[in-house]
This record gives structure tokens, C-alpha cells and sequence, in this order.
């Protein structure tokens, strides 16, 4: 489309400047601020800052992704700070104390799904509570297991899976903390 | 998992309030980046969660029949920027400026020539935006930025449809106006990159 409001358009910051998808961390507080005056019962939730190095993960279908690694691996989305922009989505997860986001692969970035490239060069280690629940839900919600459940020499239970765009992911918990719940452990 | 209306959320919110909560999960994202278009991510963050305090506050007024929030968020959004017309117009200058520094290095003379020109449109578009009356302004802006459609643009501005077609029209041709009559001047643009600002 090209009309006399094109030189307006050409302003817009986020075309003149690079588009900074913002802070998750932001909307978080934003909305924190906005419960506890809606509902003076409102229990703070701690408003985790966002680590200092976190990983973008590239899908063909991003929501599709949010959707399975809700219902298969029990992550939540923070919700609040998710981005849209030309029905493409930014969406970032939360998984205990740690976050990933989830974008549309893209070219100015150079990220892939690994559907695209038949391969990926990464693996996701992610620590859970009751690795047993955590890999029976897995399974029940059809997880494509890549390894099974299993304890590894060097103090920790573990199961790996592959989402379903072929990102891999390691789910661990250490032997201590099994015990720690009182379930049992070598 | 279909997900209900924001009008059905609204409605739902009055009789519990904590509902309106996906209103901002749903919106938030997007009013915030109007906010930071016209006047930069300082401010935004700030007035982000006043422009949903405000819904809230004021939902028991909301039209149900509009399934979606988002003109209305628009609007209150675009009734707080009213008090900022400063640093808005400050900052539409900077655009201006942080485009007319992009000249190709390039010195091939058809390529410079017409990235001066693009340059010297962009001021003119600057200068226009910050020169207009608020409400052309608003308008202008819903549209060309926002990519609302002429009846949203009504709906977020509690005015007739027929009112933004004649704002947008307005705006149109003084734009073209400007860009027509800067062109001839616009060697004189690049020597004084400044010179629009004072």
C-alpha cells in the first residue's frame, strides 16, 4: 500500500527504530498493580524479574506451541506480556524460576524451527517438582519421549522429550529434592 | 479452548471484579505499544496501568453489544496522551531526525537523491502531525499507526464515522500540500537539519 500517508508511516518509532519486543517483567508488574486495586484481597504474586539470559525458541506455529507446552509439560504463559504484530505472536512462558519466549521463526533473526532444518543444535534443561507426576502427565498428553525416565549417575532423575516442532527438552529433578518430597531415591 | 468476548468478560466483571484481569492480558500488549509509538517507553510504562484502572473504574459503562475492548482502550489511552502533547511532539521530531541521518553512504547520485527526498517528506509528515489540531491528530494517527479502520477510528473517538472520513481527508491534503511545496527546498532541508524544530 503506497498513499500520501506514507511518509506518516515511514515515522512510526517502531519502524525507525529497531522494535524492542519490550519486558515481560513490565506487564507483569503493570497487571500486579492493577489486581491489587481491582481486588483488595489480592495476594501479591512475586513478580520474578526476567533472567539475564533467556533463549528464543523459533516455531511455524507458535501459539500451537504455547498451547502444547501448557498441556503437555505443565509451563505456564505469562499471559499479560504476550506481543502480536502482523499475526505473528512474541510469547513468553514462565517454568519455575526461569523464561522462555516463543516466536514465529524469522529471518531477521536467523532462527529456525527445527521442523525447517530437520535438526536442532540445542537442548532445554529445565528442573521440575515430582519428576514421576511431571513424566506421567507427559505421557498421558502423548509427549514423544526421546528418553525415558531414568536415574543418572550424577544425582538426578531425568527424561528427555521432543516437542512438536522438534525442540528438545531434558526434565530433571535431583535426587536430594526426590528425597526432600519423600519419595525415593539411590 | 475457545475464549469468551471481552464484552462477555466485561459484563462477567461486575459481578466479579477480578475477571477484568484478562482485559489487560488480552490488550495491554498492544495499548502499551501505541503508548511508546507516541511518546516513547518511559511514559508508556507508567501510563499503561493507568489506561486499564480507568476501564476498570469505568466498565459499568461499557456497550456490551462491542464484542471487543480494544476502541475503547484506544480512547482512554488517547484522552491521557492529551496531557503530553510536548514530549509527543518532541519525540516525532526525533523520528524525523533518526530518518534523515539513515542517508545512504552509497554515492551513487539517483540513490542519494531520492533518500534525501524521502528524508525531507518525513520532516514535512513531523512537522504536520505536531501542528494539527488533537482531535485530526488522534485520528491520523489511530489510522496510519494503529491500522484502525475509518470505524474504529469513530468508535475509539465517540465520534461520527462521517467526522474521521472528513479529519482523515483534511489531514491527506494538507500532507500532500507540505510534501509538494518542501520539495523544491529541500537542499536548503539537509543543510539545516535543526531548522524545523525551532
Amino acid at each position: 500500500m503506497s498513499d500520501d500517508f506514507d511518509p506518516l508511516r515511514q515515522l512510526r518509532p517502531d519502524r525507525v527504530e529497531p522494535d524492542d519486543p519490550g519486558d515481560p517483567a513490565m506487564f507483569s508488574r503493570a497487571k500486579e498493580q492493577l489486581m491489587s486495586t481491582i481486588d483488595q484481597d489480592h495476594a501479591p504474586t512475586y513478580t520474578l524479574a526476567t533472567p539475564d539470559i533467556y533463549p528464543r525458541l523459533a516455531y511455524r506455529d507458535e501459539l500451537a506451541a504455547v498451547e502444547y507446552l501448557t498441556r503437555v509439560f505443565q509451563f505456564s504463559e505469562q499471559r499479560e506480556a504476550r506481543q502480536e504484530y502482523d499475526g505473528k505472536h512474541l510469547c513468553w512462558m514462565r517454568v519455575g524460576t526461569g523464561v522462555v519466549m516463543l516466536g514465529r521463526d524469522t529471518p531477521v533473526h536467523r532462527i529456525h524451527s527445527p521442523q525447517d532444518v530437520g535438526l536442532t543444535t540445542v537442548m532445554m534443561n529445565v528442573y521440575v517438582h515430582d519428576i514421576d507426576a511431571h513424566y506421567a502427565h507427559a505421557v498421558d498428553q502423548g509427549a514423544d519421549i526421546t528418553m525415558e525416565l531414568q536415574d543418572a549417575f550424577f544425582g538426578e532423575r531425568r527424561y528427555e522429550a521432543t516437542d512438536l516442532e522438534g525442540h528438545r527438552w531434558h526434565f530433571g529433578e535431583r535426587f536430594d529434592d526426590i528425597r526432600a518430597r519423600g519419595g525415593q531415591a539411590p | 479452548m475457545e475464549e469468551s468476548s471481552d464484552a462477555a468478560l466485561i459484563a462477567a466483571s461486575l459481578e466479579e471484579p477480578v475477571r477484568f484481569g484478562a482485559i489487560f492480558d488480552r490488550h495491554a500488549a498492544v495499548l502499551h505499544r501505541y503508548l511508546v509509538r507516541r511518546l516513547g517507553p518511559d511514559e508508556a510504562e507508567t501510563m499503561v496501568g493507568e489506561v486499564f484502572r480507568i476501564a476498570f473504574e469505568r466498565r459499568h459503562t461499557y456497550d456490551l453489544l462491542r464484542p471487543t475492548a480494544r476502541p475503547w482502550l484506544y480512547g482512554i489511552a488517547t484522552n491521557l496522551l492529551a496531557k503530553h502533547r510536548r514530549s509527543e511532539a518532541r519525540r516525532i521530531h526525533a523520528m524525523a531526525r533518526l530518518v534523515s541521518q539513515r542517508l545512504p553512504s552509497d554515492d551513487e547520485a539517483e540513490r542519494v537523491s531520492r533518500a534525501v527526498d524521502a528524508a525531507a517528506r518525513c520532516r514535512v509528515a513531523a512537522e504536520l502531525v505536531s501542528s494539527l489540531p488533537e482531535p485530526e491528530r488522534d485520528a491520523l494517527l489511530l489510522h496510519v499507526w494503529e491500522g484502525l479502520s475509518y470505524d474504529e477510528v469513530a468508535e475509539t473517538l465517540g465520534i461520527p464515522v462521517g467526522t474521521v472520513r472528513s479529519r482523515l481527508h483534511r489531514a491527506r491534503g494538507r500532507l500532500r500540500e507540505l510534501v509538494a511545496g518542501r520539495g523544491r527546498e529541500q537542499g536548503d532541508e539537509r543543510r539545516h537539519p535543526g531548522r524545523i524544530e525551532s
